[in-house]
């Protein structure tokens, strides 16, 4: 009996069915693309070394081939196994050509690895592991590929001193240990005969580095041993996973979209399920009335919802696939991710789908109990709400007819259309929001996280700054011959150079390694302290609050740290924001010997006169042609050169507007759906007094439209104290930021994306608001 | 007779279910003058609500002629249709049809809100919606939803609303069927009411009762006027009331009733 009601239900009410069919789809989709994505995310890093065998240390050093360290590291007892790799270097772009042309689309000098001392798994794009390369060919990592159209096949030659090379481009590979940010420098594997070709030519080898990959138990043991050498840095598992960091941010960001949309979803979803539930009272009024018990009733929709929840989930499962697989698609780019457990994740999460389902339809028919068979028949014919009465007035509003009706309808259900203006509100606050990033992540107020002063240029090439890496102290000599060549080229300027040391310092019992910078040159600027006062003596320093953390220590404490084999006290005197965390800044004069430096942020030029950005970009263009090299930018080129993960949220924005439309859409379309099969007695009555079609339009796509504006509004309001907080959480988590206010573009923020969210909902419920043309006014004869 | 107001010639109405044709109005011919008072009677499926909602353009028709007031509705547009729905005629259904997002005020003035040929201010358009409910006797309900007042109440608004434009024809379905005795009667006196000041009525019922108050009776069988009664304009009456009812059933019988 049950079953041929059932039946009978699933035919007669088939526009709500397939309504609630199409939200469970959806539900079920986003639920399992979403988990199968925080899977991902989460234990990706850890899935990937697993899979690339990345050790428990990895030391890096310049010049590696040169000293013993090698073999030190090897001697100690602790250390159970070492892989060595030993790179040449290419120190600039330009000694590769593609299509006859020199590359000039990375700034660092460039690795070169030979296939025969690969120290870890190496993945192609397609995450099968690189046992070797064959002779003449190579592969690239992710930042020899930025801004050149080079294909798999393509062809690039290679000078190194007096060797050449013609090279087949095989693809690019991931490197677990190598960073894919384009700030970092590109990594090549080679077959070894060609490697062995090359490094015959000594100018391979000035600048050498090496890694030697450790698996040890005893971590500060090697620490020990390769504190006494110069330029040689040490970085565990954990540590190396920092190279992720902006993979991670995208990663987190989709995450939250993904948590959004399965949120929106099952928001729609428990309306809709109570929605249909309400429109049954009538016959839940009649069953109670013939005296078939709860139980029985509440199993018979229980049982309904159960079909339509298992047939939607699968059908949303397996259109999660390919939803999955785009939205991760930014972060497989660089990682090689788990795929194993997707497939049972994804039916796990679909099969929790179907448990909410029954718990919303269990809870939203818990009404039932509660229902007299009178009170339930009334409520169910009549559709009669017991809430307080209409807030606006029609006599005494001046709106029109179609207005009035829209605007108190909204507020007479405030509790249904609250629920859309924040499913609104959260699609358009991700899309502003992604711009807004992506917009101060671009902008030239984020210079000073850079440790650099204010500068109108910006050279960065390797070549230049070589001697500098080498040994530090030659950068009087840099600076002086570069302001003597802008003197007598009539472009005055200052240089300045921010030199870095990691350095390891001490609090009491607590010690960390430190970034120690030391701005060099001549600058007005000083440095923009959050707290405090910024170093102005040699035993000052300021710091960010991470190093503070680390040490456990205040402003005024004392550190040391031993620079040149000599241990130097400096005392805090502030603390600063910067993208590199575990930093310290000290006063200009501060003479940091010899020392290697571990980076150099390039060579800042701050012209004389305050020139116009014309006049800039032709002293750039004039700089490019002095030093022979096109690695000189402008400062935003610079910022853009470091943040390129400004791209990938102009990416994910995009992706956003995108997703945005299709759930505005399918939102207004499937309520707009719901609200005609609920107001069809109204329709119909609106229609017999005389009300024409085009009222009735309107008035049902005003309603929609009214939601989507408020929502707008209310994300205006909030957009910008949201920006300003998650930017500082986001600058938080890839350096140490505060205080950072956000960019915005108002035409993109307050015009277009809301345009996006109320054109959709114009467009999407007027469509579906003509379906009311099919309801006549005949039809109040044939009302239940 | 006096001036026509609704007029039908060889009006048929068909619908299709699943396939088979259901002739609901068959060929037919109908007139109903200015202040005339006309019951539509007839067994269950006869045919009276789909008639009704056929002149009144509610419907479209499947052949035939309607002319309201000189206009052959059946050949109007949606849009003129409910013009006219809107400014000539009012209607009053079983069913106490109402928005829900609307105040039983708000509810009875917004025809009127709409209507083109108002020309008043919508203050001046809500007192007369006032003096309406003052009139019919619910005058102190009209801030409240529709779920706060009676059914007897709900209905009384019905016909207030369906007043507002001052149509020149009121078309009611079983205005009565879902009231108990002591409303129907209410409902059905403020009809008359509203008849005697020259409003022409068209209504559709089962009781006897009310058709008892109309001027004239049409029962229909199976999609014909098969008979028809006048019955001359209700005095009102205890009396005359009873005579006109035991006229009317006698005559039912007659016609198969």
């Amino acid at each position: 009996m049950f079953w041929r009601i059932l039946k009978k239900d699933l035919k007669r009410k088939k526009t709500m069915n397939i309504i609630l069919l199409l939200f469970v789809i959806l539900c079920s989709m986003f639920a399992a693309a979403a988990v199968n994505n925080i899977i991902a995310v989460t234990g990706g890093i850890e899935h990937y070394f697993d899979a690339a065998d990345v050790p428990d240390v990895s030391v890096r050093m310049i010049n590696s081939r040169e000293n013993d360290l090698g073999e030190k590291i090897g001697e100690l007892a602790c250390v159970k196994e070492i892989r060595t790799e030993h790179w040449l270097c290419v120190s600039s772009s330009k000694y590769f050509r593609h299509n006859g042309k020199e590359l000039d689309n990375f700034t660092n000098a460039a690795y070169l690895l030979s296939d025969s001392e690969m120290a870890v798994n190496y993945f192609d794009e397609n995450n099968h592991i690189i046992e070797s390369v064959d002779k003449g060919c190579f592969y690239a990592s992710a930042p020899f590929l930025q801004d050149i159209d080079i294909k798999e096949g393509d062809e690039v030659e290679l000078d190194v001193g007096n060797r050449h090379l013609t090279l087949k481009f095989m693809g690019r590979f991931k490197g677990a240990l190598f960073s894919t940010e384009n700030s970092n420098p590109p990594y090549l594997i080679m077959n070894s005969a060609d490697y062995d070709y090359l490094s015959t030519d000594e100018a391979a080898h000035i600048m050498n580095c090496g890694q030697f990959c450790v698996n040890t138990s005893e971590v500060d043991e090697i620490r020990e041993l390769v504190k006494n050498y110069g330029g040689a840095y040490v970085n565990t598992r954990e540590e190396s996973k920092s190279i992720y960091l902006y993979d991670m941010l995208s990663a987190y960001v989709l995450m939250i979209i993904s948590i959004v949309l399965m949120f929106t979803a099952f928001v729609v979803l428990r309306f809709t399920i109570g929605f249909t539930v309400s429109e049954e009272f009538r016959e839940i009024g009649v069953m109670k009335a013939v005296g078939i018990g709860n139980g029985s009733i509440r199993s018979l929709y229980i049982v309904k919802y159960l079909a339509i929840a298992v047939v939607g989930t699968l059908i949303g499962y397996f259109c999660s696939v390919p939803l999955g697989d785009m939205m991760l698609k930014t972060v497989s780019e660089n990682i090689v991710l788990s795929s194993e457990s997707g497939i049972l994740m994804g039916l796990l999460s679909s099969a929790a789908v179907v448990i909410l389902i029954l718990l919303f339809c269990y809870g939203c028919t818990r009404r039932v109990n509660k229902l007299s068979p009178i009170d339930a028949v009334r409520n169910g014919q009549t559709g009669e709400r017991f809430q307080k009465k209409s807030l606006l007035h029609l006599g005494r509003s001046k709106l029109p007819q179609a207005v009035f009706l829209s605007v108190n309808d909204v507020l007479s259900s405030p509790r249904q259309f609250s629920i859309m203006i924040v499913v609104f509100a959260l699609c358009i606050l991700l899309m502003t929001i992604m711009s807004n990033f992506a917009l101060t992540l671009k902008s030239e107020k984020i210079l000073r996280f850079f440790d650099v002063p204010s500068s109108e240029a910006h050279i960065m090439d390797s070549e230049i700054l070589r001697e500098v890496m080498v040994d530090q102290s030659t950068h009087k000599q840099t600076i002086t011959d570069t302001e003597k060549l802008l003197a007598d080229n009539g472009m005055p300027g200052k240089c300045t150079m921010t030199i870095s040391e990691q350095l390891e310092a001490s609090h009491g019992d607590k010690t960390a390694k430190i970034i120690f910078h030391a701005m060099k040159g001549e600058t007005n600027d000083t440095l923009y302290v959050d707290k405090g006062s910024a170093p102005q003596k040699t035993d000052e320093i300021a710091v960010t609050v991470s190093t503070l953390d680390d040490l456990d220590a205040e402003i005024g404490d004392r550190v040391t740290a031993v620079i040149n084999e000599k241990k130097y006290e400096f005392i805090i005197t502030g603390t600063y924001s910067s993208f590199i965390s575990h930093a310290a800044f000290l006063y200009e004069d501060f003479n940091l010997g010899h020392l290697p430096a571990h980076d150099v942020m390039g060579l800042q030029i701050h012209f004389d006169g305050s020139p116009d950005r014309a006049q800039i970009n032709k002293n750039i263009e004039k700089l490019k042609s002095l030093f022979d090299t096109d690695k000189v930018y402008s400062t935003s080129d610079f910022i853009k050169n470091f943040t390129g993960m400004s791209d990938t949220l102009n990416a994910i924005k995009q992706m956003m507007m995108i997703i945005t439309v299709i759930v505005t859409a399918l939102i207004v379309i499937l309520m707009e759906r719901s609200f005609i099969f609920k107001e069809k007695s109204e329709i119909a009555l609106m229609k017999a007094v005389g009300i024409d079609n085009g009222s009735i339009i309107l008035q049902h796509s005003l309603r929609l439209v009214t939601v989507s504006v408020i929502a707008c509004i209310v994300t205006s309001a909030v957009l910008m104290p949201i920006s300003n907080v998650m930017m500082n959480w986001v600058g938080n988590m890839v350096g140490d930021i505060s205080g950072l206010k956000c960019d915005f573009d108002p035409l993109e923020i307050f015009v277009i994306c809301p345009a996006i969210l109320i054109g959709t909902t114009v467009i999407g419920s007027f469509l579906t608001a003509l379906y009311t043309k099919t309801i006549k006014a005949s039809d109040t004869a044939s009302i239940e | 007779m006096n001036n026509t107001v609704l007029q039908t010639k060889g009006l048929c109405k068909t619908y299709i279910v699943n396939k088979h044709q259901n002739n609901v109005l068959k060929n037919v011919d109908l007139t109903i003058g200015e202040g005339e008072m006309v019951a539509v009677m007839g067994p269950s499926g006869s045919g009276k609500s789909t008639l009704l909602y056929c002149v009144s353009g509610m419907d479209r028709v499947t052949a035939g002629e309607v002319l309201f007031n000189g206009k052959e509705t059946a050949k109007l547009g949606d849009k003129e249709l409910a013009r006219i729905r809107l400014d000539e005629m009012g209607f009053i259904f079983q069913q106490m049809y109402m928005m829900k997002n609307l105040s039983v005020l708000d509810n009875i003035i917004f025809p009127a809100v709409k209507s083109k040929k108002n020309s008043e201010s919508r203050r001046q358009t809500e007192e007369r919606g006032r003096a309406l409910m003052r009139r019919l006797g619910i005058d102190d309900v009209c801030g409240n939803d529709i779920n706060e007042v009676s059914g007897g109440q709900l209905q009384r608004a019905c016909i207030c609303r369906s007043m507002i434009n001052n149509p020149k024809m009121i078309f009611a379905d079983e205005p009565t069927g879902a009231l108990n005795r002591a409303s129907s009667d209410e409902v059905m006196n403020e009809l008359l009411t509203l008849n005697r000041d020259g409003t022409t009525i068209m209504c559709v019922t089962h009781d006897s009762k009310v058709a008892a108050k109309c001027s004239r009776v049409l029962y229909i069988v199976d999609g014909r006027i098969v008979g028809e009664k006048e019955m001359g304009h209700f005095g009102g009456s205890d009396k005359e009331l009873r005579d006109r009812e035991r006229e009317l059933n006698n005559w039912l019988m007659e016609q198969g009733w």
